[in-house]
Order: structure tokens, then C-alpha cells, then sequence
């Protein structure tokens, strides 16, 4: 042994140690899991005993041949854009209100976590009693309003279970979007606002000019992240229809959960969790370039 | 050797070390998951939240007799049969025994998560398998000509009827057919839905265990039955399709809305005098006359066998739910396990789980507990309904991807009910046609 590479030895021996935790977490945590879920979708696979047999692409023809399940995806994507939509919207407005009114907002920043430090299978029955036609208080306000017809049932037409569980998404994970702008609004650069402010700029065009710029980066990155949340959607459901009336709230999630707590059958739910993902990817990956580009304009 | 070269091979070196190093962190975890400490005297059992009552019961009960110490682990109604799975598959072989639905008997057992045990029931003199109710006992316990099971809970559902309600709209007795019984809820709804009671609670949450079992009802009173002799799908007959049509007209004259109601809010109404009539199990009847349930209905209800329907004039139970002891296959307790059903099914702890206060949420599965003198004594009207078990009842499939067939149908009911799935015999039609490919193979 050459006394000259003892050194390097030791040193590539902790780079080892220091790099086995990363490492171990990532063959856990990422690539245990993949493996595991691609594996399943080849093969016939229940719950109790999975890859019995091989079953080559079966699974993703039963999955796509099945009308329901690919009704799922088309609503999970309508759902999560429309729920990301709405919440960027509601999200910006209440930061630049706060941003006018509180500044540092410390009590107001507390307040907004509590929909999000809330389970969200405690929002979801909340939000039940709040639906609920015998006595809800949706129905309450409505008779306090003079309405005397039949009770307003949001959760069971088919037409408005899924804005019933749209609106608190909605209410739940909004808050993260106000934190994020409001977080960015703080942080820009006072002077330059004053600038435009002194050279006329106010109201719409002072927010267009210089507001959105600074922080479009930041709404964004919200709205992949508020998008992703959406698509994930399964608490709600579970609690507030699971799943129905009839298929009208079935989300891929729910599927996941139906066909491998359900019905035991772990290759059919590996198989839709693999379509959620490419469908996840297709329709986030637009929204991670459009984020890139606003914030490479936004440090130019 | 250049740095990046080095790391790369370190890196090269490092992945199976680390992969190594979880693999035996793992056999180490599973090895001390799998062991059994000398002389422990316990058992864990899982058991649906709705046999929480039975739980403490047992917990109470089995130590004092026994001296063996039963852990009890509570888990949603639909989630049972999914955590005994999970827990035998996964290696961890916490649960020793399990209460399951009887109709995931034929999953579990096909997955290997389960014990058959037929050779210990059949030479178990003990446990009187005669005295079993014939018509719970098969589908409780076989698959494929084999033991998995040995009944727990009977489960039949009844209908039940406030005596007020009825007689503040006119009718003297409850409906003996499922025409009179929606002429009964239309009017009771009409005359005082805008006071806030409806003529009935429909369970119609999709959920298997939830609109399956009202459809189940239905097709038992129509004479119709799951799969036929041979194990072929029936499920479009005539008399299915009626059954589903019956479902769909009392969809909008019940309690609001079906779609939303499974057991808390359907009973919640019950126990609150709220509704005129819910189909429900017999045990419904020991809550309605609890205190500690915050009954409001006690002494003002009556009890009869569910209406028929169509040509069939002959009442049939329907086993709706039911729930059967099983033995994990990977249990390390078997004796200790075998012991604890051996008593657990006895007639003597059935029939005092059927009348323990605070209630248990257990039926009859037996002919002595059925005719257990505290029971006919303390609530006779129930005792006399559920003596339709011991003439025949409807059972749900229970082999192999049972589970999955009773999931497509709720699914295909779900949809016809929230107008998605055409006329009831399309619907029906479907479900026949997807049953029939998955009992093909």
C-alpha cells in the first residue's frame, strides 16, 4: 500500500458515508416505490400477493377500455386546472389586499394556515355539515334567505358534487397561494414602486407594469404546486361522496383507492397510478416552463 | 485517478452496499415481527368500528375466563378485509384474528391471508357447526369446498318502522310488499317532509356494504338471486331488474338524498324519530331502545320482515353484511387463536353478545342463540324476524374476486340512480356482462 494514497482512501471512504444516507433515501423513498408500482402494472397482482404472474400490457387495455376509469383522468384534469385557476385568482387578490392593508401581517399570516394545519378529512366534514341537506348550514342561510323549495342537495346532483368539493379544495389549500405572493410582495423592492408611483403609475397599471412582474415567478410556481395538490385530490371525495353520485366525483385517486383497498387488486391500481402520473407530467410540464420563464424575465 | 472517475466508482460500490444494508434491515425487522415472546398470553383481533361494543365485550370477557389478554384493533367496515392483506403480505403479522365480511373469504383465502380450517372444524366437536343457521353457516365459512370462516355476526337487515309516524299518516300496520311500502313513503314524505321527516332512510352511499345491501334487500324480496345452482350470473333476471327499479323510485321521496346517506346519517335520522321506516340490521332495534344511543324513538317502533315484491309472496332475509372469525395465516398464535373463535362463536357468548348493554352490533348466527329465552324475552318482535333466517336467505357471491363483483354492481347502481346508467335492465345488463367476464376468467 502506497503511504502517498492513504489520504485519498480516507477520503473517498467518507464521501461514501456522507453520501450513503442520500443514497439510502433515495432507493427507499423514489426508487423502491417505482419499481415496485411498474412491476405491479405488468403483472397480476392483489393485495395479499402480489406479482402472481405476468400479464404484459393486459392491465393498461383493461384500464383504457373501461369508460369509467377513463372518464376519471379527463375530470382530474378539468377539476385540477379549474381548482388552481380559482385559487391563484383568490389566492393573488387576498395577498395584494393584505399587502395594502397589513404589512407585516404576522396575526393574519397565523390565521391564514389554519384551512391548511387542518386534516383535511376534518375540512371534508366540515364541509358535509355545511352541505348537508337536512339542516346544513347552506340550507339554513338559504331559508334565512326566503327559499322554501326543496332542500338543496349540492353533493348529490351530479352537476354540482364536483363544485361542492371544488369549493373546499378550494377554501382549504388557497391560503398556501396567498402565503407565497404575500411572501414575494414583501420581499420586492420598495423603491422601485415609488418610482412608477412618481411617475404616474397607479392602481391596474402600477400592478400590470411592476407588481406582476416581480412576482409572477412566484404565482407560478403556486400554481404548479396548487395544480399538483388538485390532481391528488382524495380526501375530500372520499368523505364528501366517495366517489359518486353515480361517477360524477370519481377522481383517479378514489380508483386507486377502490381497486386496491376495495377489490384487492394491486396491478389494476398500479396501472392507474402509472396514467396519473404521465398525466400529471403532460399537463404540469407547460406550467414548470412557463414558471422557468417567468423567473429567468424576473432575475434578467 | 481523477476525482469524478473515483466518485463514480464509489458510487458504484455504494449502491449494492446500500441496498444490501436495507435488505438486511428489513429481514432483521421482518424476523422480529414474526417472533413470539415465551408464555405472551394475547391475542390482537381485528375488528370493524361497528363491533366496537362486541370488542370491549371480548376484551372484558376472554381475560376474566381465559386469562388471555385480547388487543383490539379497530378499523373502518370497508377496510378490514384490506388491512388483514396488507398486515399478512407485508411481513409485519400483527393480527392473529380477524372478523372480515363474508364475502371477501374467497380473496382472502385465494391471497393466502387467511388459515383454512377445515380439518380443525370438522374435528372440533365443540363448536356444534350443526347449530349453526344452515343459511348463514355455507357462505360464512366455505370456499371451494373448504373452511375459512366460522360465523361471528349474522347481519340480516329488517325493516324497521316508527309506530308514530305511521299512524299520524293513516296506516295501520307496515307495508308487506315494496309497492306498498313507496305508497307509504311518498305519503308520509309529502305530508311532512317540510317538517323535516321523510317517509324513510335509504341507504344509498356507494359503498358496497352501503347501496349494495338496499338492492340486496330488494332482490331477495323479488325472488331474485346473485349468480344461480351452478354459479352463473343472474343478475339482469327480472326480478333484479325490478329490484333496482325499485330503488330508483324511492330515490326521490326519501330521506335527502339517498346518495349521501350510509349508516351514521341514515340511523342519526332513525334514533331522532326523523324517519318512518330504514331497512337495517336486527341490532338496531337493542340501540333504538338504549339510552346511552340518545334514542328518541324508544317503545314507538316496530319491527317486520323486509316487503316482497313482484310474483314472490314468500319474505326472505337478506345477508346483507354478516361477518365471519378468520385466523391469519401467518400467525404464530394458531392454538391461542383457535381457542378464542372455538369461544367467540360459541351459542352461549352469541346469544349474550345479542342483549349486552351497552349494544354490541351482533346478530344471531345461531339456532340456539336465536332462540336464546333472554333474547325472545327482552325483544321478542326481533327474535321473530329474524327466524326468516332459518328458511333460506339471499347471501352475496363469496369465491374469488367476490369483492370486485359486489364493487361493479354498487358502481353500476350508483349510476343508475344519479341518472348516469340508462333504464334499470341497461344497468343491469352491464353487470351481467362484466360478471360474467370476470367468472370466466
Amino acid at each position: 500500500m502506497s503511504p502517498r494514497r492513504s489520504p485519498s482512501r480516507g477520503v473517498a471512504r467518507a464521501h461514501r458515508l456522507f453520501a450513503a444516507p442520500a443514497v439510502l433515501a433515495l432507493v427507499v423513498l423514489g426508487a423502491y416505490p417505482l419499481v415496485f408500482v411498474v412491476l405491479a402494472a405488468f403483472s397480476e397482482s392483489k393485495l395479499g400477493a402480489p406479482f402472481r404472474d405476468w400479464v404484459g400490457t393486459a392491465n393498461f387495455e383493461k384500464l383504457l377500455a373501461d369508460g369509467d376509469a377513463t372518464a376519471s383522468f379527463l375530470r382530474v384534469v378539468v377539476y385540477a386546472l379549474a381548482v388552481a385557476a380559482v385559487s391563484v385568482v383568490i389566492g393573488v387578490a387576498v395577498a395584494l389586499a393584505l399587502h395594502r392593508s397589513v404589512r407585516s401581517g404576522a396575526l393574519v399570516r397565523t390565521l391564514l394556515l389554519l384551512p391548511m394545519i387542518t386534516p383535511p378529512v376534518v375540512v371534508a366534514i366540515l364541509w358535509k355539515l355545511v352541505y348537508n341537506p337536512a339542516g346544513g348550514l347552506l340550507n339554513t342561510l338559504a331559508g334565512l334567505f326566503g327559499y322554501r323549495g326543496e332542500p338543496i342537495s349540492v353533493l348529490a346532483q351530479p352537476a354540482w358534487a364536483m363544485t361542492g368539493v371544488a369549493i373546499a379544495d378550494v377554501w382549504e389549500w388557497t391560503p398556501i397561494i396567498t402565503l407565497l405572493v404575500f411572501a414575494a410582495l414583501l420581499g420586492q423592492d420598495p423603491e422601485l414602486r415609488e418610482a412608477a408611483a412618481l411617475d404616474g403609475a397607479h392602481g391596474w397599471r402600477l400592478f400590470r407594469s411592476i407588481t406582476l412582474p416581480a412576482v409572477a415567478g412566484t404565482i407560478a410556481a403556486a400554481f404548479l404546486v396548487r395544480l399538483v395538490l388538485a390532481f391528488k385530490v382524495f380526501d375530500l371525495v372520499f368523505v364528501l361522496t366517495t366517489g359518486g353520485p353515480g361517477t360524477s366525483t370519481t377522481v383517479p385517486a378514489f380508483l386507486v383507492w377502490q381497486q386496491a383497498i376495495q377489490q384487492f387488486d394491486l396491478g389494476i391500481a398500479a396501472t392507474t397510478t402509472l396514467l396519473l402520473a404521465v398525466v400529471v407530467t403532460v399537463v404540469t410540464l407547460p406550467v414548470v416552463a412557463l414558471t422557468r420563464r417567468f423567473h429567468r424575465d424576473a432575475t434578467a | 485517478m481523477p476525482s469524478t472517475t473515483r466518485g463514480r466508482r464509489a458510487t458504484r460500490a455504494l449502491v449494492p452496499a446500500a441496498a444490501a444494508l436495507t435488505a438486511s434491515a428489513l429481514a432483521l425487522a421482518g424476523c422480529a415481527a414474526a417472533e413470539t415472546p415465551a408464555g405472551d398470553e394475547s391475542l390482537t383481533v381485528l375488528f370493524i368500528s361497528s363491533h366496537e361494543g362486541a370488542a370491549n365485550w371480548f376484551v372484558e370477557h376472554y381475560e376474566e375466563e381465559t386469562g388471555v389478554t385480547i388487543n383490539p384493533v379497530i378499523v373502518p367496515y370497508d377496510q378490514i378485509g384490506s388491512q388483514l392483506a396488507l398486515d399478512q403480505s407485508s411481513g409485519a403479522n400483527t393480527i392473529d384474528v380477524a372478523a372480515p365480511w363474508y364475502v371477501s373469504l374467497g380473496d382472502l383465502a385465494a391471497q393466502g391471508a387467511i388459515q383454512d380450517l377445515t380439518e380443525w372444524i370438522d374435528g372440533n366437536d365443540a363448536l356444534d357447526v350443526d347449530d349453526f343457521i344452515p343459511s348463514i353457516y355455507e357462505p360464512y365459512s366455505l370456499y371451494e369446498g373448504r373452511r375459512y370462516g366460522v360465523p361471528f355476526d349474522g347481519d340480516t337487515h329488517v325493516l324497521f318502522y316508527n309506530t308514530e309516524i305511521l299512524e299520524r299518516n293513516g296506516f295501520t300496520a307496515p307495508p308487506t310488499t315494496w309497492d306498498e311500502y313507496l305508497q307509504q313513503v311518498t305519503t308520509i314524505t309529502a305530508n311532512e317532509g317540510a317538517d323535516g321527516v321523510y317517509g324513510a332512510a335509504v341507504f344509498g352511499q356507494k359503498s358496497p356494504l352501503i347501496l349494495g345491501a338496499s338492492f340486496a334487500n330488494r332482490l331477495a324480496g323479488f325472488g331474485g338471486e346473485f349468480l344461480d345452482a351452478d354459479g352463473n350470473p343472474v343478475i339482469n333476471s327480472p326480478e333484479a331488474v325490478a329490484a333496482a327499479q325499485a330503488l330508483v323510485d324511492i330515490n326521490g321521496v326519501a330521506l335527502p338524498t339517498p346518495a349521501e346517506t350510509e349508516f351514521g346519517a341514515g340511523n342519526t335520522a332513525w334514533l331522532a324519530g326523523k324517519v318512518g321506516f330504514i331497512e337495517n340490521w336486527t341490532d338496531l332495534g337493542v340501540r333504538s331502545e338504549d339510552p346511552t344511543s340518545g334514542s328518541e324513538v324508544a317503545g314507538k317502533w316496530g319491527v317486520t320482515l323486509l316487503p316482497v315484491g313482484g310474483s314472490n309472496t314468500t319474505p326472505r332475509a337478506s345477508l346483507v353484511a354478516g361477518f365471519s372469525w378468520v385466523i391469519a395465516a401467518n400467525t404464530q398464535k394458531t392454538e391461542l387463536a383457535r381457542d378464542f373463535v372455538e369461544y367467540a362463536a360459541s351459542s352461549e357468548v352469541n346469544a349474550a353478545l345479542l342483549t349486552a348493554s351497552p349494544p354490541t352490533g351482533i346478530d344471531p348466527n345461531r339456532v340456539s342463540s336465536l332462540e336464546d329465552s333472554t333474547y325472545g324475552s327482552d325483544f321478542p318482535e326481533i327474535q321473530e324476524v329474524n327466524r326468516a333466517t332459518l328458511t333460506g336467505a339471499l347471501a352475496w357471491p363469496t369465491g374469488e374476486h367476490a369483492t370486485e363483483l359486489a364493487q361493479i354492481l354498487t358502481d353500476e347502481l350508483a349510476k343508475l340512480l344519479a341518472g348516469e346508467g340508462g333504464t334499470a335492465q341497461e344497468t343491469l345488463d352491464r353487470v351481467q356482462a362484466e360478471w360474467e367476464a370476470i367468472l370466466a376468467g
